[in-house]
């Protein structure tokens, strides 16, 4: 669901990085209300899991493969909000060090599966558990329903991002400046994927991460029930359970071939017959660990490099963001 | 005195009291230019801060002193060695994982510095970048980002006594190790001289004064005169106890059990490095 560079048009990426920035101000004023401080290294953690999750890449029959991204979990632990800017932090630390999803698309990536997806996963959520008993059982059925709508929507909103863009931007011989599927094409065969195996993949990662943080580690998220044990002990598991995700990521290398609207351009001129004005001849930014990879070097060491500088990287973000915050002591 | 003779002398002192000094006064002082002093005693304070307080308290995983300092040059010869990036980023990811664990304030006194010497030396690349060579950019600035980020690490989470007696174990000369130790101890003494007199300066005066930039000259010579006088008592307190310029021997066991695992990573990255090189050359 990464919308890869140049695939939007510059105004369309223009639209959405715009629409973005309030959003931005709008969770950063919400996370600073709600979440404590000493829980901000925690929302890295929570980061992480998204940016794991997004790393196994599971295949669909027919080339393409997809990924679960986990924004309804965030929102479920720490808020819609704060799950917008995890993600958030998660696909700019993506696109920036390791070009998956472009620089220029970053407004757009964010909008769907930062915002959309977990204020469409967290309104179902709040929805289903105030209206059912609250027990473990009731919790899970909601977030998996919460998930697996919330990523769909997410997908939509790709799939109209790709689809209008033939619609509107086609050079004088009436072929695509961009993306070349107009969305009669692009919304079912994104969708196809979503409402089966990826959907599915969301739901199992976000029922089984939600269940065995519930049990293991009930303290990790902002809610923490004061009899329930804190620190640093009483997360050991939510460490383990991200150790273990790094050392299982070679697994999404199973998957072959490229997510739908995320091909290379030479690929894309092979599907179509001719090569996209915007796609030739635009800009691109040179990652340095394109697609984690790195030349020469076997697939899974690159893979297992980037899970865990990835991972890293997202938990000192956020622990600085907490060294900076001012530390609020109420005198009541 | 009678009772009455110490009742009376109050209140005719009161009757004594001009007029105009019982009227109440509105002075406010100009506000004055004392901004250079809160500087200085900031900078001084926090320079003495560092010093004082350390983030190097030592958990179970973390190697001895003399052990970190190995491990660390040996990352740095290492990092700086390589000719291969993959290389370069399994030191980085090690660096930020160990970065993930530190204390707060060693965290970002680490990042900044060495997120700042890596933005740094990425634009004095940036030409190599304009000429198509944006690989070897990244690669010299990645390079960087390893070995000021390791050091630093090294430096934030140990404490200066135990760096000296580090070098203690490795056989450095006395004489350098004693310049060190009181080099340090007097930075700190000197500093706290220094951040009283400035206090002094800054309650003593009222009101604008002119000549305030000039006294900063005196702080400067009260400093230097206490550094002759600590000097000469440093001296003759050393040969009161008979000291010869020797050092005792370095600590019965400066090394702990965890240290091995520490070798043990530095040497399969000694090995990951060679197998790395021969696959570029």
């Amino acid at each position: 669901m990464h919308i890869p560079e140049n695939y939007l048009s510059p105004s369309t990426c223009g639209v959405f990085g715009l629409a973005m920035i309030p959003i931005w101000a709008h969770a950063i004023k919400k996370v600073r209300a709600t979440v404590p401080r000493e829980k901000m290294p925690l929302l890295g953690v929570a980061a992480a899991f998204c940016f794991l999750a997004m790393m196994f890449n599971i295949p669909l029959p027919g080339g393409t493969t997809g990924h679960a991204v986990c924004g309804t979990l965030i929102a479920i632990l720490f808020g819609p909000w704060a799950a917008t800017i995890a993600v958030s932090i998660a696909l700019i630390i993506q696109a920036v060090f390791f070009g998956d999803g472009g620089i220029l698309a970053i407004g757009a990536n964010c909008f769907n599966m930062a915002f959309v997806l977990p204020l469409v996963g967290f309104g179902i959520y709040s929805f289903i558990v105030g209206r059912t008993k609250k027990t473990l059982v009731s919790e899970l059925a909601a977030a998996g329903v919460a998930s697996y709508v919330a990523i769909n929507a997410a997908a939509l909103c790709a799939a109209i991002e790709f689809g209008v863009q033939p619609l509107l931007f086609t050079d004088a011989a009436g072929q695509a400046l961009y993306c070349p599927y107009p969305l009669w094409i692009s919304v079912p065969a994104m969708m196809v994927g979503h409402l089966t195996i990826f959907g599915a993949a969301e739901v199992v990662f976000t029922v089984g991460i939600l269940a065995f943080v519930r049990k293991a580690a009930p303290s990790f998220g902002v809610e923490t029930a004061v009899d329930k044990p804190t620190g640093a002990k009483a997360l050991t598991p939510v460490y383990v359970l991200v150790a273990a995700l790094v050392a299982l990521t070679p697994l999404g290398l199973l998957a072959e071939g490229d997510a739908w609207g995320e091909w290379s351009t030479e690929d894309l001129a092979e599907m179509v017959g001719y090569t996209p004005v915007g796609l030739g001849d635009g800009w691109e930014w040179s990652s340095f660990m394109p697609d984690y990879s790195i030349g020469g070097l076997p697939d899974i060491a690159g893979y297992l490099l980037s899970a865990v500088i990835g991972v890293a990287l997202l938990v000192i973000v956020f622990r600085l963001v907490a060294a900076a915050m001012k530390p609020s002591v109420s005198f009541d | 005195m009678s009772q009455e003779g110490q009742a009376d002398a109050p209140r005719s002192a009161a009757q004594d009291i001009p007029s105009w000094l019982l009227e109440p006064e509105h002075y406010e002082p100009a506000r004055d230019r004392d901004g250079f002093i809160g500087k200085s005693m900031l900078s001084i304070t926090g320079v003495l801060a560092s010093f004082r307080l350390d983030d190097g308290r030592a958990n179970r995983f973390s190697p001895s002193a003399p052990a970190k300092l190995i491990v660390g040059l040996g990352i740095i010869l290492l990092a700086s060695l390589s000719r291969n990036y993959f290389f370069v980023l399994v030191l980085l990811a090690a660096l930020l994982v160990r970065a993930c664990v530190l204390p707060a304030r060693a965290l970002k006194r680490v990042a900044a510095v060495s997120a700042g010497a890596a933005g740094l030396t990425f634009l004095i690349m940036l030409p190599a970048v304009f000429i198509g060579q944006s690989q070897s950019a990244l690669l010299v600035a990645t390079k960087v980002l390893v070995s000021v980020g390791c050091a630093l690490t090294v430096a934030q989470t140990t404490p200066y006594n135990e760096l000296t007696a580090a070098l203690r174990v490795f056989h450095v000369p006395n004489l350098f190790i004693l310049t060190i130790d009181l080099a340090l101890k007097n930075i700190v003494r000197l500093g706290d001289i220094a951040l009283e007199v400035l206090t002094a300066l800054r309650l003593r005066s009222v009101g604008r004064s002119r000549d305030k930039r000039s006294s900063i000259g005196g702080v400067g010579g009260v400093v230097f005169l206490k550094t002759n006088e600590a000097a000469q008592t440093t001296y003759d307190a050393m040969c009161c106890r008979g000291f010869e310029g020797d050092y005792p021997t370095p600590p019965a066991r400066p090394w702990r059990a965890v240290d091995a695992a520490w070798f043990a990573a530095l040497a399969a990255a000694v090995v990951l490095f060679a197998f790395l090189q021969g696959a570029v050359s």
